[in-house]
């Protein structure tokens, strides 16, 4: 089997889709399960369109790195899915178009084909995101969006100009034979890195994200924060590391904008008063030192650390969604004490929450550990530094809100969850925790990334 | 030469992106910004006194100056897009004034 039938076919269902209407949500479900399952069967290979070869034609890259994003991100989606395609029967074609741009984007190796996917997929995000009934949340998210692929777009060409390919590993081949300055490519590199920092949520170009994912529905939210931040985190992982090479002051006003995102995020997270406010500023902070890390060339626990965020966002966005979807309200202080009454999903979104502020026992310590010994290796000291302290303000309003929403003086609001959704996000918990104890094959895979991934750029 | 009017458009989408506060000028400033990225596009593929990029009885050999096709090819993808979301921007802005019942972000009492 071809790794392009990932992309036609939820196409093609889009389309059928639309024929057959009432049967729209369940063609849905099938082809986002069947594109995960197709994943075991697709060999490892860079597939030429058409059979033009790289600098002629588009390709498609299928390594161990796409493998990983396409298996985390398609399975996090048929999750979305599975518990939501019947209430939003309508978003059905949607949902499809969005699954093909979301797998475009995780296999092209093409820098235009990118540009072309993140507008299908960014148009299919729109969409989505006009449930929350907010249109004017929606338009600013539209407006900064296209402006960001634009800039992209406006990056590529300079370097299409320059360099007469639009491969990615053509052109970073191109850039290494030409000898021409990094400081010369700075300007290009800096708008595509704007303009993917749109979508990423990275913290000066993220104004939109406020609108759409505090009024997130459960649709959207785990939508939006954990199946498309995972998936853009990994496009920018693949430009990051194939394509960039860094002058000096490219790296100083990258690490000066990703540092002060970290910090940023955490801090607006620590002063958040919504579930959902702090999970978002938390993963502005996430998304910034993940890029970060890419930056310094720490590809595989930035891999892992994608890994981390998109599972646990996922069940912590989905419980805040659907809480608010309930009682009206995601305030902390309206909803303390609703895990008395939810106490499987109250120990998942425990689970999930020490997980990402990185304590024992759990996935996310391994990594964080593993980035951190990296980190030293590499003498990035000051990075070292910045993580530490701001895992300590993590760590402590992931707490204060854990505590809040198991404690309470007042009567604890009943909510109902479906016993699906109890199931799906206990499931995910416990592997949060197997994996955090049981470290080798996540270590294992670490080193798969790292050998695949082309070090072109990167400092090394 | 080309270039540098492309480049004066999109610095204006740009600056009327970030000044204005009326959502359907706002969508003519997307607009604007992506006229002046196609142009920049299509000229750099510009070669002076180049053929039209097309094989005919006359133009069959390879040894004729063509302009570069694919910029071409690009633009025509990027105005594609470029449409889409100008469409689905405006199905919003029709969604805003049913709702608000105004095209001024100041007027409608939300941030």
């Amino acid at each position: 089997m071809s790794a392009i039938l990932l992309i036609v076919v939820p196409l093609l269902a889009a389309f059928v889709s639309i024929l057959f209407k009432k049967a729209s949500s369940y063609i849905l479900l099938i082809v986002s399960f069947a594109s995960v399952v197709t994943l075991n069967y697709v060999p490892l290979e860079v597939i030429n369109i058409g059979g033009f070869t790289a600098p002629y034609g588009i390709n498609l890259v299928l390594d161990n790195y796409s493998l990983i994003g396409l298996y985390i991100v398609d399975s996090m989606f048929f999750l979305v899915i599975a518990l939501n395609c019947i209430k939003f029967k309508k978003l059905s074609t949607i949902l499809l178009v969005s699954l093909a741009g979301l797998n475009g984007l995780l296999l092209t190796g093409d820098l235009f084909n990118l540009f072309v996917f993140l507008e299908v997929s960014g148009i299919a995000a729109y969409l989505i995101t006009t449930t929350n009934k907010k249109p004017l949340a929606t338009f600013n998210y539209l407006v900064a969006g296209t402006v960001g692929s634009s800039l992209y777009l406006f990056g590529l060409i300079i370097l299409y100009g320059m360099f007469g390919t639009l491969n990615m590993a053509d052109m970073a081949n191109e850039i290494a034979i030409s000898g021409v300055s990094a400081n010369a490519l700075a300007f290009p590199f800096l708008l595509m890195f704007i303009g993917l920092g749109v979508e990423a949520k990275l913290l000066p170009f993220n104004s939109w994200a406020k609108g759409i994912l505090l009024s997130a529905n459960k649709l959207t939210g785990p939508m939006i924060a954990s199946v498309y931040a995972g998936a853009t985190l990994f496009v920018f992982g693949r430009i990051l590391t194939t394509l960039f090479i860094y002058s000096d002051q490219l790296v100083l006003v990258l690490s000066v904008i990703l540092i002060v995102g970290i910090i940023a995020g955490e801090t607006m997270a620590f002063s958040s008063k919504k579930i959902r406010g702090v999970l978002l500023y938390s993963s502005i902070a996430q998304a910034s030192l993940i890029v970060m890390l890419f930056v310094l060339g720490i590809t595989g626990w930035a891999t892992m650390m994608i890994i981390v965020n998109i599972v646990s966002k996922f069940i912590m966005f989905s419980i805040a969604s659907h809480t608010n979807d309930v009682l009206g309200t995601d305030e902390i202080e309206d909803v303390q004490g609703m895990f008395l009454n939810n106490k499987t999903i109250g120990v998942a979104f425990t689970v999930a929450a020490l997980n990402i502020s990185g304590l024992p026992l759990f996935f996310g310590f391994i990594v964080k550990m593993n980035m951190l010994t990296d980190l030293f290796a590499k003498d990035g000291y000051f990075l070292a530094a910045v993580i530490l302290i701001t895992s300590v303000i993590e760590g402590i309003y992931y707490m204060r809100l854990i505590l809040k929403l198991w404690f309470t003086d007042k009567i604890a609001p009943k909510i109902k969850f479906e016993f699906s959704f109890q199931y799906v996000v206990t499931i995910l918990a416990v592997l949060l925790i197997v994996f955090g104890l049981y470290a080798s094959p996540v270590i294992a895979l670490n080193d798969e990334v790292e050998d695949t991934i082309v070090y072109e750029g990167g400092i090394q | 030469m080309l270039q540098y009017a492309a480049i004066v458009l999109i610095m204006l989408g740009l600056y009327g992106l970030l000044t204005q506060r009326n959502i359907i000028k706002i969508i003519i400033s997307l607009n604007i910004l992506e006229i002046g990225l196609n142009l920049f596009i299509v000229s750099v593929g510009f070669v002076t006194d180049g053929l039209a990029p097309i094989f005919t009885s006359i133009n069959n050999s390879n040894h004729l100056l063509f302009v570069d096709p694919l910029p071409q090819a690009l633009v025509l993808t990027a105005i594609v897009i470029g449409v889409g979301t100008t469409a689905l921007g405006l199905a919003l802005a029709k969604k805003i004034y049913q709702k608000y019942g105004t095209f001024e972000i100041d007027e409608m009492g939300e941030e």
